[in-house]
């Protein structure tokens, strides 16, 4: 394009960046718990339905699942949805936010390089993953008597760590699919709501059509419920790996990340 | 306004035959123009000139389809971190992480860039000194423009662009917006501004570039451009009671017309014709009321050449008064 080269970045990672990134995390974190906002539509939907269903259904068993308690079942499954509002639906919103105010235009317009900022978002937002399965795994313990099994701890984490990074590149990557930030809630409720009626997040969906099943199992939600579900049923042997559920998550990883790196390469001031 | 030190040093921004189209539209069509470092440099048109195009090209959010552009010695389009680590930008309605307060955001943003000015400094500065611990969200169209101004010289940078700085302003903000750029100036820094107000031109500027469908029709100092400076002056004055044109002294190389009672005299030498006048008044005790002297303005001279207006109807036509 230019007959003069220009001076090319050094792409090596300095100490001086990472401690950007750990800064930019700071900021992120206080602007997240600020936000009323989106801290309910993320946090506190989660938790108050854990204990809306719990209390509604405390001391019964499902004999579909080997004779478990409900909130055993119940307990995973609204993990699973926090997972999901904590990455996805915070994700997706706040990114179409960021995006329609120009916030990411001016970002761009900064020495910080782009992948240290969103390097933060993210971290910031494993954080906001971290306080929730506190949260949601405190109250499970205490209030509804779940137990956290030792054994199946590393099939517990492991999931949430694919959780996570499935959903959050698909939150990021679904803005490009967003024709502007009122519309962002919308498809978040669109692509997430009618998934988890047939994912076992609510309710056990073990008499569900097979086709139903199939379409759940090909969306990453119920692979995520069924994951966690798997590492607190106490009839789990192992290490509470679900091979099935995992790969999945790790491919719709790939397809996330894929889709959040053709969102991030948009030039801002192309866009608008 | 000039740091001679600086003088034949490269300029701080050069753009030679820039081209920019979106299918068939020409947004820029081959423009050409140098910034001299430590000038301030101000892009005038109308909606749909180029400006913004221009102005976000050299930023390095556009791509162009020819031409160069150096800005610092830097294509702005490598996307360059030295080059971004030097200049700051205020963009045209632009967001910030609107739940952190002032201060929050001039801090976060300052620790981006290699040098930064103290936070409380650039408060004071931009005159936010109130608002310091108030969210983004909670300020008002001005302040939020000042923050952008804030944000944008918080790694002291070499060149700042400001697209529309003052649009949203009341005039006494505009007033503080103007002082700031002119302590810009005295740092040497290079200033790139688009406007739409004239006397912000006027008053800011170094050199004044206008802009029509996508082409430089005009370069220069504001009180040059279009040949501004040798443009005729307008005197006027009401017609004393009792008096009448031919009355008045003859004077060669100047015409003279009634309209109404006031009396308009184009010259190009307003100040032997303006003071034949009075002393013709003076010596008769005759009191000339309402007596101005008038040049073509800015705005004059970019309707002209934008051809948002006619050829000037001289009398008609907004001027600049300077009453005597």
């Amino acid at each position: 394009m230019s007959a003069l080269t220009s001076r090319t970045e050094s792409r090596g990672v300095s100490r001086r960046d990472l401690s950007l990134v750990l800064w930019q995390v700071r900021y992120e974190q206080r602007a997240y718990w600020r936000n009323r906002g989106r801290g309910v539509f993320t946090f506190v939907f989660p938790v108050m339905f854990l204990v809306i269903f719990g209390s509604l259904n405390t001391n019964s068993h499902l004999r579909s699942l080997g004779g478990i308690s409900y909130d055993t079942f119940f307990v995973p499954g609204i993990l699973a949805y926090g997972v999901i509002a904590t990455t996805y639906v915070n994700m997706a919103i706040s990114t179409a936010i960021l995006r329609d105010e120009g916030v990411l235009k001016r970002m761009q317009g900064t020495p910080l390089p782009r992948w240290a900022y969103v390097t933060a978002r993210i971290a910031s937002t494993v954080l906001i993953v971290g306080a929730m399965t506190v949260v949601t795994l405190g109250i499970g313990v205490i209030a509804y008597g779940v137990h956290i099994r030792a054994a199946t701890l590393p099939g517990l984490i492991l999931t949430l760590i694919l959780g996570t990074a499935a959903f959050t590149t698909l939150g990021i990557g679904i803005t490009r699919f967003t024709p502007n930030a009122d519309a962002a809630p919308v498809i978040v409720n669109l692509t997430v709501l009618p998934l988890t009626f047939i994912s076992s997040i609510w309710f056990p969906t073990t008499t569900m059509p097979k086709a139903l099943i199939d379409v759940a199992k090909f969306f990453p939600i119920r692979p995520l419920a069924d994951g966690l579900e798997y590492a607190f049923n106490p009839h789990t042997a192992g290490a509470g790996f679900n091979g099935g559920d995992l790969r999945s998550l790790a491919i719709w990883t790939v397809v996330g990340v894929f889709l959040m790196l053709r969102f991030l390469r948009q030039p801002q001031g192309e866009v608008v | 306004m000039f740091d001679t030190s600086l003088v034949g040093a490269q300029p701080a921004i050069e753009v030679r035959d820039l081209r920019r189209s979106y299918g068939e539209v020409h947004a820029v069509a081959g423009i050409s123009f140098e910034v001299a470092r430590g000038e301030v440099f101000c892009l005038l048109g109308p909606n749909g000139a180029g400006k913004t195009t221009t102005v976000e090209i050299l930023e390095g959010y556009r791509s162009r389809n020819g031409g160069e552009v150096r800005v610092l010695g830097i294509d702005p389009a490598s996307g360059s971190r030295e080059l971004r680590d030097r200049t700051g930008i205020v963009l045209q309605q632009c967001g910030v992480q609107s739940d952190l307060t002032v201060a929050e955001l001039i801090e976060m943003y300052g620790r981006y860039y290699t040098r930064r000015r103290a936070v409380d400094e650039l408060i004071e500065l931009v005159d936010l000194a109130g608002k310091r611990d108030v969210r983004a969200k909670k300020l008002s169209g001005g302040q939020r423009r000042r923050l952008d101004l804030a944000l944008a010289l918080v790694g002291d940078p070499d060149v700042v662009f400001l697209d529309e700085p003052t649009t949203g302003f009341d005039p006494a903000a505009r007033r503080g917006a103007w002082s700031t750029v002119r302590s810009l100036c005295e740092l040497g820094k290079t200033v790139f501004l688009t406007t739409h107000f004239m006397d912000e031109a006027q008053t800011l500027a170094d050199r004044v570039a206008i802009m029509r469908a996508g082409e430089i029709i005009a370069i220069g100092r504001p009180d040059e451009l279009g040949g501004r400076d040798l443009r005729p002056a307008e005197i006027r004055f009401l017609l004393p009671a009792g008096w009448s044109l031919g009355d008045l002294p003859e004077l060669p190389d100047v015409e003279r017309s009634l309209q109404g009672d006031r009396v308009l005299v184009v010259t190009r030498e307003p100040v032997r014709t303006a003071n034949a006048i009075t002393g013709w008044a003076l010596e008769r005790g005759v009191e000339l009321e309402r007596f101005s002297v008038t040049q073509p303005t800015l705005e004059d001279i970019y309707l002209e050449l934008t051809g948002a207006a006619e050829p000037p109807d001289r009398v008609s036509s907004a001027t600049e008064e300077a009453i005597v």
